[in-house]
Order: C-alpha cells, then sequence, then structure tokens
C-alpha cells in the first residue's frame, strides 16, 4: 500500500455537490427522454386505432328505405321471373312516392339513384323465390346508394359550395323529404358481413374474403404444421450436430427473414408458372403462406421442445424406451402447448400478410364467395388493399371497418395463445 | 377424382394397420415370443403404404397440368399455333379450358371446341388413371407389409426408420424453399437478363418499364435501370430507420432500467399490438391520416410536397419498426449480465450511467444486430410503400419527394395478368433477386453477429 | 482442527464505522432478515458467516443499498455509517456507494480496458481535474489491489482477458479508486483457486489499514485467518457477534457451536 492516499477525496466539496446534481439531472434527461419514445409509441397506436374507429364505424350501420313495391304483372313475365323489367318497377315506386316530381327521364334517374343499385336485383330475387307476389303490393326495405347513405351519415355537409358537393340542392331536398316521411332507418349493417365484394360501396361485404381467407389459412395449418413440427423434432432431437443440420439451422433462421413479397415472387414462378396451378385461388395462397409460415413454426417447435428438461428424456430412455417413443411419448405432449402458441402466432402473421397474396392474384375483383379452396377468392388482407384503392368515398370507411374486422380475428387468435400459455404454463 | 384416390389411401392405410395388428396379436397369442410390439406392426403396414402412395398423388396431381397441356397442345391441329407469342398461346389455352369448363362466349372455331372436348377426356382419362394407380400401388404395399409380420420381423427399426426419414424430409423442406427461391428468381432473371443487358439494369439511371404492348401503341422505349428504384428504397428505408432507431432504443434502455415491473407488464404488450398490426393496415393508415398530415403541415410551411412523399411512407414504417427494434434492445441489454449492472451501481453510478457506459457497450452487438434486421425488414416491406409510397422512379434523396422502391415495382409489374416472356415482368423477378441478395447479405450479417454475442454471455 | 496461522490481532478497539439498529429486510413476503443488530469497527476486518440462505449477503448488500435494485425487496430499521443514517431520505444512494465500495462473489470487470475499469469510478464523480491526476489514481488503485506490476504494461488491453484471480483483483481496483471508507466483500474469494484466494486474502489484511472491511465467507477457515470480528447468521438472525477467536473457540450459542464445528450448514 502507497502514501497516495493521504489526501482523501472531499465528498462534500461544493465542486463534488454540483457535479452530482448535474448527473441527476442527466440521468432525468435519459428517463424523460425514454417516456417520451414509449409515450409517441402508444400515441401512434392511438392514432391507428382512433383513425380507424371514427372512420370505420360508419360503414357498420347501413341507411335502409322502405318502400311499397307494386310488382306490375306487365313488367314481369310470370313464366320467366327472373327478366323482369325490375328497374322500371322501381322507378315507378319512386315516381308515387315524389307525385310532384316532372315526368322526364333525367328527373326520374336522379329518384331511382337514390336506391342502391342492388334493389332491383334483391327484389328479383324476392320474386323468383315466391312468383306468387307478382300482381301484389310488397313492403320492402332496401338500402340506399352511398352518396344518400354518407349524406344520412352526415359525411356531406349542406353548407359546402354546390359545385364541391356530390349531391346538389335539389337531391338533398329530395332526401329530406323522405326522412320527414319516416321511411329513412339506419339499421346494423349485416351485410359487411354477409355480403361478397361489389363495385358499390352499400353493398359491399367481406364474406368472400373472409371465406378465401379463412381457405388459405387450412391450407396453410395442414401443411405447415406437421411439416413444421417434423422439422423441428428432427433438429432438437435426432440430428447430429455437424455441417449439414448447422447449415439447414442457419437456413431456417434466414427463410424467416426473407421479404413476404420474395415468397410472392416464388408462388407465382413455382405454383402457377411451372406446376400450371390456377391464379387467385385461396389453395395456392394457403401454400405460399404455408412456406413463409414454416419457419416460424419451426423456431417456435424448437424452443417449446428446448424447454421440456432433460430428466424427462433421461427417465424414459432409462427406463428402455427408444429415443422416438421417448420424443414422442413424453416429450412432444409437454411441449404442445408451446408448440400451438407457436403455430397460432405463425398463423395469424400469415392472415395480415398481404404482399405474396396479390403476387398470386388474390387481389381479384369477385363478387361471389368461394365455396371450394380451388375457386377465385381474394382474402381479407387483399381486400383491405382492394377497398383502399377504390376512389368511391363510401369505400374509406369500409376499409376502415374491414380492417377492424381484421384486427378482431387477430386479436382473437393472439389471446386464444396468450391463454394457452397461461393456461399450461409449466414452471420446471 | 383426386377425392376419391385420397379416400383410397385412407382406407388403405387403415386397413394396413388393422391387418398387421391382428396379424401380429395371433401370433402373440399362439405363444410365440415377438420382438416388436404389436402397434408397431400395425404402423409399419400403415407408413408404408402412406409414404410412396401419397407422395405418388401429389406428383400425379403436381404434374397432371403441365403434362395435359403438352398433350393438347401436340394434338391441336397442325399450323394453328405458328408463328403466334407466348401470350398468344396461353390466351387460346385459356379459352379452350374456359370452353371445358362449359363458359362459351361467342362463336369459338370448331378445332378449338374439339380441343376442348379432348381436354375433358384427358382430364377425365387422368382421373381415372390416378385411381387405378393408387389403388393398384396401395394393394401391392398393403400385401407386402402384411407378409413381413413375423416373429423375428424389427417392426419397431422399421417404423421408427421411417419416421426419421419423414422427419428427415420435413428438415429438408426448410431447403428445397431456399432452393426454390434462388431458382425461380435466377430462372426468370437469366431470361430478364438475355433481353436487357446486365449493365444496362445494374447501372441504368432511368426506370420506365412501360414498354409497348402492341406495335402500333404509343410508349416510351422501355428502360430498365434499377438504380433510381434502388435509391428510392435506400431513402424510404433510412427515413424509417431515422425514426424507428432512436424511439425503439430509448424506450427499450427505459423499459430495461427504469420502468418498474408493472410498468414493463403493460408497456412491452403494447408495443407487442403494434408489432403485430398487419402491414397492409399501416399502409391505410398512412394514405389516410400521416399523408394528409404532412401534406398540410407542409404547405402551412410553404414547401412543396409531392402527394406520394418518402417521408410519409417511411416514417410509418418506422413506426412499425418501433417494437421491432425495441423488443431487440431489450432483449440484448437484458443478456448482459446482472453482475456488471451490480458492478457499476456499486461504485456510486447512477442507473443513466450504468445503462450508457456499461450495459449499452456491452449489448451493442445484440443491439447493431438487432437494427440490421429491421433495415432488412424495412427494404423489405411491401405493402406500406405499394400504397404510400409513389410509382416513378427519381434519381432523388429529398425524403419530400415522391420515389418509388423496389418492392412497389415488383407489385405493380405483377399484378394483373402477367405473361412470363415480356421483360415487364420479368423484370419485377431481377428486382426481386436484387431484394433476395440484399436482404441476405443484411440477415446473415446480423444473425452471425447476435448468435456470436449470445455465446459470450451464455 | 484447523491447521491455519492464527490472525495477530489489533488489540486497541478501532471506533465504530458502522452501526445496524433492528434491520428487517423483506423480499416481497418472505422475511430474510429479523432484527439484526451489530455495531462494525473501522478499520477492521469483520466476517460474516453462516449457512447458505442464511441472509448474510443480503444484510451486507443492505450497507451500500445495492437492495434498492431489486423491485421487491424492502428494508426496514436504520443502519448509519459515521452516524449518518444511509437510509434517510437525504442521502443519495449514489453518493453512498461512492464511499461504501462492493466486491462481489463473481470477478465482474466492465467488457473495457484494464485502465478504464479502474477509472470508471473517479471518471463519473468526476474526482480528478486532468489525465495525469486519473493516471496517477488509476495506479495508487491497482497497486493497492496488487496488481499493478502485472498489468502496468497493458492497460489498454481488456479487463476480461485477465485470469480470474487477477479479474477479481481488478475489480477490487475498481472499488477502491473512489477511496471508499468502507469495503463490502461478497464471498470474493468463492470463484477462485487456492492461490488466487491467498494472494487476495493478503490484500484484505492490507486493505483493512485504510478501510473497514465486511466480508461475507462461506468458508470458516477463511474468516479465522482475516478477519478480527465475526458474526454469525442463522436463518435470518444475528446469532452471535464478537471477536473471531472467541466465536471460534468459545461460541456461546448452541446454534454457532454446531455450525463451526461441523454439525450442521
Amino acid at each position: 500500500m502507497t502514501d497516495a492516499t493521504t489526501d482523501k477525496f472531499d465528498w462534500t466539496a461544493p465542486a463534488f455537490q454540483a457535479g452530482l446534481r448535474k448527473r441527476k439531472r442527466s440521468e432525468l434527461w435519459l428517463k424523460s427522454l425514454g417516456l417520451g419514445a414509449i409515450s409517441i409509441a402508444f400515441a401512434m397506436l392511438l392514432l391507428l386505432i382512433g383513425s380507424l374507429i371514427s372512420t370505420g364505424y360508419h360503414a357498420f350501420t347501413q341507411t335502409h328505405l322502405k318502400i311499397e313495391v307494386e310488382l306490375d304483372p306487365d313488367l314481369i313475365r310470370a313464366d320467366a321471373p327472373e327478366r323482369g323489367n325490375y328497374r322500371q318497377i322501381l322507378t315507378n315506386t319512386m315516381q308515387s312516392l315524389f307525385p310532384d316530381v316532372p315526368d322526364d327521364r333525367a328527373e326520374l334517374r336522379k329518384l331511382t339513384s337514390i336506391l342502391s343499385n342492388g334493389a332491383q336485383f334483391m327484389i328479383r330475387d324476392m320474386v323468383v323465390a315466391d312468383p306468387g307476389l307478382i300482381g301484389e303490393t310488397v313492403s320492402v326495405t332496401v338500402p340506399l346508394s352511398d352518396p344518400y347513405d354518407q349524406l344520412n351519415k352526415g359525411l356531406i355537409d349542406p353548407d359546402t359550395p354546390e359545385e364541391n358537393r356530390r349531391l346538389k340542392d335539389d337531391e338533398i331536398a329530395n332526401f329530406n323529404r323522405l326522412a320527414e316521411a319516416e321511411v329513412v332507418s339506419e339499421p346494423l349493417n349485416w351485410g359487411l358481413i354477409t355480403n361478397a365484394d361489389s363495385r358499390f360501396p352499400e353493398l359491399a361485404g367481406l364474406k368472400g374474403a373472409i371465406i378465401g381467407s379463412a381457405y388459405a389459412l387450412l391450407v396453410c395449418f395442414l401443411l405447415a404444421f406437421p411439416v413444421g413440427i417434423g422439422a423441428a423434432i428432427y433438429l432438437e432431437e435426432f440430428a447430429p450436430k455437424n455441417r449439414v443440420s448447422d447449415l439447414i439451422e442457419i437456413n431456417i433462421n434466414n427463410l424467416a427473414a426473407v421479404p413476404s413479397v420474395v415468397f410472392g415472387l416464388l408462388g407465382l414462378a413455382v405454383f402457377i408458372g411451372w406446376f400450371g396451378m390456377p391464379r387467385s385461388v385461396p389453395f395456392v395462397g394457403g401454400l405460399t403462406l404455408a412456406l413463409m409460415t414454416l419457419p416460424t413454426i419451426i423456431i417456435a417447435t424448437r424452443a417449446a421442445l428446448k424447454a421440456v428438461p432433460p430428466s424427462i428424456r433421461e427417465a424414459a430412455l432409462g427406463v428402455g424406451a427408444s429415443k422416438q417413443q421417448v420424443v414422442f411419448g413424453h416429450v412432444l405432449p409437454l411441449a404442445m402447448p408451446g408448440i400451438l402458441t407457436g403455430t397460432i402466432i405463425g398463423l395469424a402473421q400469415a392472415l395480415g400478410e398481404t404482399a405474396p397474396l396479390l403476387l398470386i392474384g388474390m387481389n381479384a375483383f369477385i363478387t361471389s364467395a368461394p365455396s371450394t379452396p380451388f375457386d377465385s377468392a381474394t382474402a381479407l388482407p387483399t381486400q383491405i388493399f382492394i377497398w383502399a384503392d377504390s376512389p368511391e368515398r363510401g369505400f374509406v370507411s369500409r376499409t376502415s371497418a374491414a380492417i377492424l374486422v381484421l384486427l378482431t380475428f387477430l386479436i382473437t387468435m393472439n389471446a386464444i395463445a396468450i391463454f394457452l400459455r397461461h393456461k399450461f404454463e409449466r414452471k420446471w | 377424382m383426386t377425392l376419391i384416390a385420397f379416400l383410397i389411401l385412407f382406407v388403405a392405410v387403415v386397413i394396413g394397420y388393422v391387418l398387421n395388428l391382428r396379424a401380429a396379436r395371433t401370433l402373440r397369442a399362439g405363444g410365440t415370443a415377438m420382438h416388436s410390439l404389436d402397434g408397431f406392426h400395425g404402423g409399419y403396414a400403415a407408413l408404408s403404404v402412406l409414404i410412396p402412395t401419397f407422395f405418388l398423388i401429389v406428383l400425379w396431381l403436381l404434374f397432371q397440368g403441365t403434362v395435359i397441356e403438352m398433350l393438347l397442345k401436340g394434338g391441336l391441329p397442325s399450323g394453328q399455333l405458328d408463328g403466334l407469342g407466348t401470350g398468344e398461346i396461353q390466351l387460346i389455352m385459356a379459352e379452350i379450358r374456359s370452353i371445358a369448363g362449359g363458359r362459351i362466349f361467342g362463336e369459338p372455331e370448331q378445332w378449338k371446341l374439339d380441343a376442348a372436348e379432348r381436354l375433358v377426356s384427358l382430364r377425365a382419362t387422368s382421373g381415372m388413371l390416378l385411381v387405378a394407380v393408387t389403388a393398384a400401388l396401395a394393394a401391392l404395399l398393403l400385401y407386402r407389409a402384411r407378409r413381413r409380420v413375423s416373429a423375428g420381423f424389427r417392426a419397431r427399426q422399421g417404423t421408427e426408420g421411417m419416421v426419421h426419414g419423414l422427419m428427415v424430409a420435413c428438415a429438408t423442406v426448410a431447403i428445397f424453399v431456399t432452393i426454390g427461391i434462388v431458382a425461380s428468381l435466377l430462372f426468370e432473371t437469366i431470361r430478364f437478363f438475355n433481353m436487357v443487358p446486365f449493365w444496362d439494369f445494374v447501372l441504368g439511371t432511368s426506370w420506365e418499364p412501360q414498354i409497348p404492348l402492341r406495335e402500333d401503341q404509343i410508349a416510351a422505349e422501355g428502360a430498365f435501370g434499377m438504380l433510381p428504384v434502388f435509391l428510392g428504397t435506400l431513402v424510404i428505408a433510412t427515413v424509417a430507420m431515422v425514426v424507428a432507431t432512436p424511439i425503439g432504443l430509448l424506450s427499450a434502455i427505459y423499459l430495461h432500467e427504469f420502468a418498474s415491473h408493472r410498468v414493463r407488464s403493460v408497456v412491452k404488450p403494447v408495443l407487442e399490438i403494434l408489432a403485430g398490426v398487419p402491414t397492409v393496415v399501416y399502409g391505410f393508415f398512412a394514405i389516410l391520416v400521416i399523408a394528409p398530415a404532412i401534406r398540410s403541415f407542409g404547405s402551412d410551411l410553404g414547401l412543396p410536397i409531392a402527394p406520394n412523399t418518402a417521408l410519409a411512407a417511411g416514417s410509418v414504417m418506422g413506426i412499425m419498426l418501433i417494437p421491432f427494434i425495441s423488443s431487440f434492445a431489450d432483449d440484448a441489454l437484458g443478456a448482459v449480465p446482472r453482475s456488471l449492472r451490480d458492478g457499476s451501481l456499486a461504485v456510486g453510478a447512477t442507473s443513466a450511467e450504468t445503462v450508457l457506459k456499461v450495459l449499452f457497450p456491452a449489448a451493442i452487438p445484440g443491439i447493431v444486430g438487432g437494427i440490421l434486421l429491421a433495415v432488412s425488414r424495412a427494404i423489405g416491406e411491401t405493402m406500406i410503400v405499394v400504397m404510400a409510397a409513389g410509382l416513378i422512379a427519381k434519381m432523388t434523396i429529398n425524403p419530400l419527394d415522391s420515389v418509388t422502391t423496389v418492392t412497389v415495382q415488383i407489385v405493380t409489374l405483377l399484378i394483373g395478368d402477367t405473361a412470363f416472356d415480356s421483360p415487364k415482368t420479368l423484370a419485377a423477378f431481377a428486382l426481386g433477386m436484387v431484394l433476395f441478395l440484399m436482404t441476405l447479405v443484411i440477415n446473415v450479417a446480423a444473425l452471425r453477429i447476435v448468435r456470436k454475442y449470445r455465446e459470450i454471455y451464455d | 482442527m484447523y491447521d491455519v496461522t492464527k490472525p495477530e490481532h489489533d488489540v486497541d478497539q478501532a471506533e465504530t464505522k458502522i452501526s445496524a439498529r433492528d434491520v428487517q429486510v423483506y423480499y416481497g413476503d418472505t422475511h430474510a432478515i429479523k432484527d439484526v443488530n451489530v455495531d462494525i469497527a473501522d478499520k477492521t476486518v469483520t466476517s460474516f458467516i453462516g449457512p447458505s440462505g442464511c441472509g448474510k449477503s443480503t444484510f451486507l448488500r443492505c450497507i451500500n443499498r445495492m437492495n434498492d435494485t431489486i423491485d421487491i425487496c424492502r428494508v426496514e430499521g436504520e443502519i448509519r455509517i459515521d452516524g449518518q443514517d444511509i437510509y434517510a431520505p437525504s442521502v443519495d444512494p449514489v453518493q453512498l456507494r461512492a464511499k461504501v465500495g462492493m466486491v462481489f462473489q463473481k470477478p465482474n470487470p466492465f467488457p473495457k480496458s484494464i485502465y478504464d475499469n479502474v477509472a470508471y469510478g473517479p471518471k463519473i464523480h468526476g474526482m480528478t481535474r486532468n489525465k495525469a491526476e486519473l493516471d496517477e489514481v488509476v495506479e495508487t488503485a491497482l497497486r493497492g489491489a496488487g496488481l499493478w506490476d502485472e498489468v502496468k504494461d497493458r492497460l489498454d488491453t481488456p479487463g476480461t482477458g485477465l485470469s480470474g484471480g487477477q479479474q477479481q483483483r481488478l475489480c477490487i481496483a475498481r472499488a477502491v479508486a473512489t477511496q471508499p471508507e468502507v469495503l463490502l466483500m461478497d464471498e470474493p474469494c468463492s470463484a477462485l483457486d487456492p492461490i488466487a484466494t491467498a494472494l487476495i486474502e493478503d490484500l484484505i489484511d492490507g486493505l483493512k489499514k485504510q478501510f473497514s472491511v465486511v466480508i461475507v465467507t462461506h468458508s470458516m477457515q477463511q474468516a479465522a485467518r482475516i478477519s478480527q470480528k465475526t458474526a454469525f447468521f442463522h436463518l435470518g438472525n444475528l446469532v452471535e457477534y464478537g471477536d473471531t477467536d472467541m466465536i471460534f473457540t468459545n461460541p456461546q450459542d448452541e446454534r454457532t457451536e454446531n455450525y463451526i464445528t461441523g454439525r450442521t450448514g
């Protein structure tokens, strides 16, 4: 020990105290910066959800009009009810609601355009189902077309200059007369889920997209789950530690980070180009998503297998079980909750994946829901993309609503995963 | 027909299992000492029927389309396809297919109707053949497996060998996916370079893929120089990283060093939500909220702002990457041994000094790895830029300008009907190759760094 | 029974440096330390012994408030150093820890150069005005830890490259560089081989000229070799405290006797 310590450092010196205060201040700075960063992330999430809800909630209701439709036998042939002039029937109906409007083609068209373009098909389907209605007057509730729907929801401001408005003064006046007659209603918009896609926002729904996504996910699960588990078990429990298994491991980790659009290129070139599979079908979408989900499932399964303590393996091996009996009889069941959690999270990712589905053509405009995985269809995320690209105003709120539906599915899946994790969590 | 084939397979598997199980049981009941348990005899039969037959069906389904098309083309009256481009041939084939499917538009020529009829009969024959071959193979395998049942037969080893083989096959699927990616990209890219010179693509500064589809169409001569597209990608990725890196790192530092257990348990799941939002949603968010906000902010300042600014797309991408970076950094800080933290605190360092001067430097490799992975994501991210970035390629690094990216071009070039023989379509694959190579290099580097780092403290 | 040389005892009793009164420590719902009262003298080596899990390390970490860094840990009672209550609201743990240095069970040098490891404390506290002063402080500390001659030619090499014993002495140098008054050592030799242990024990004997050294050890031989005072902890209680000679030759409490004679532990 030297004597250099004779001049003891003075902890109470003012210089030191000032330094200490400065250090405390910079600590406070770092702390507030961190808090600020987290607040920004939170604010963005709130802004995201808030803007979706504030634009999307309009799409959860749809303005309807109650009309008395006279099914004029002159306009519908009884032997072929599907060929009637239903447009004229609706025009007549609207004319009877506005008896003072001049019998002028342009004016009449204006009146008919209050109703959704799909109204005539609704009445046609009704008549086809029950031809006995011909000649009767029936009371039906039909959706309004998008501009009037927007007007009813207060999204069109009558105070804006007329030339910047989608509805002119007389059209708004027409609508107000209907509103005063109390034939306008705004019920829940079940069509959003029960209709397939349409060019008209008021008729467009997600049925085709939801079924398309479900088929694609089913195919994805059927392929990626068994193959992923098989690969993970082999790599974790059986593979010798050598160059080849190292290569496979590096390969899987890299595959997990390959951009999704590249998988789309793969699907397009291989499945559609080389194997001649059809475009736009959920089956091919599911195949492509399966290739993307595979690394996620393999990595999650390996983690779950790794978490099973070696003592269990040793115990089973010790009573003379073969390695495979140990793995399939003891290790795999114990690891199953973890594997399922990882799989659900992987599938949730696949459900939100858009780019690869665009490349294999799942953004086609298809107005009927697919009945098998081999029919052309869209998927939820690609439907969102299509609607986001559509110029009609009504599709803005539809897009937000579709996103809310997609997020609901995702949250449900993740909630199931979290539930599984908590329920079966085991501390070794 | 396919369904019937799968049904036959299923029934054969069940029969095989039951037959062998029973046979083994009978032998055992007769007092023979068996080498393997009865269940393994059953499993042996089931698997030895399942594996070959299943692969037969899959291969058949994969290749029947191509084979039928070849047969169909070969059977067309000679001269009909002479002098036509692949696109036109594809159109004719599509027409024949739709006639065969019962959707007839207009009045097709007689030879097309004939071809459609042949297509129908070819398909029927193929289906029939598939069922016959499946049934024959399954029966043969059943018979072979049943013959094997005996006291000395090592059914367990046999079964386990097959299971082992299946697992190895599963593990190699991942390799085949990579090979598939590389092969498909390489194949189409080489075809692209046969049409467009390699150096024009790599060093060209003009990207105008709108080439004339027909001779009489007036359009610019296509230009395929990737530099402006590449530059646009870098601009947007840079904006994204400038947003995401500080916010992500600071949140990680706060969470790791200052947040109480309760705050952590709230903040981390919320950040995970941000990470779980699909990118198409972020894209819509960009065009719905962020882009208009930036535009109106810019016009308030009097700045000229393009409608699809790189700033809007990039900053939304940055928001998407915040949770990615913060969770990586949090993990990396958490991997630094607690003893280092204690050592620093014990000489009187504040928490801030500890985290900045000891933990952070020690965690740098892990954090850098995470940031690199985020960069690779930013480069490969598609939907946000497809929706919020521009389509026109410009040689600019101004984030207020509208730029396009590699992924945007891939998607726009391939959306809609595509024929595999125009440079426009093939250019997408060449860009895909560039994207794949870029992200591959970054990923390999990042994963290597992260792995090395984990080894230090494990 | 113990083939060890008796430590040469300072006969004159030094003044009290640390005094603890009714100290309780809780980990969540667990009552880890119960009613500990102890006076620790200046310029002596005091060792805490006891079976594992008895709370000796926990109590040690109370003396420089390292337990503050554990969320669920709660300390009651009072601990005074030089008469000042270190748990008083006015006391800053940062300043306290500079005065009460600590060496840990496992050597934990920072992944920096040897020089930067030792200079870390003086730098953050702003104890030196220039490089020359800092160099001097580093050299003094390294000499104090008996490491100077071994590393003086490679001060800029990573501290993690040293051997285990050298690393631990580097950590001691890092702790003494801030010129503390108390040095806490939490089983400093448990990860070291016998030769490195002997070096550190010699070092501790020298350190007591400057500091009050408190050492937790699981080795009774070590306690007997190096300390003048010994405290025996059992299940969170301080069972017996006194001169090391007395504790080892003539324990008052049955539990102490059982432990040091090897019947429990």
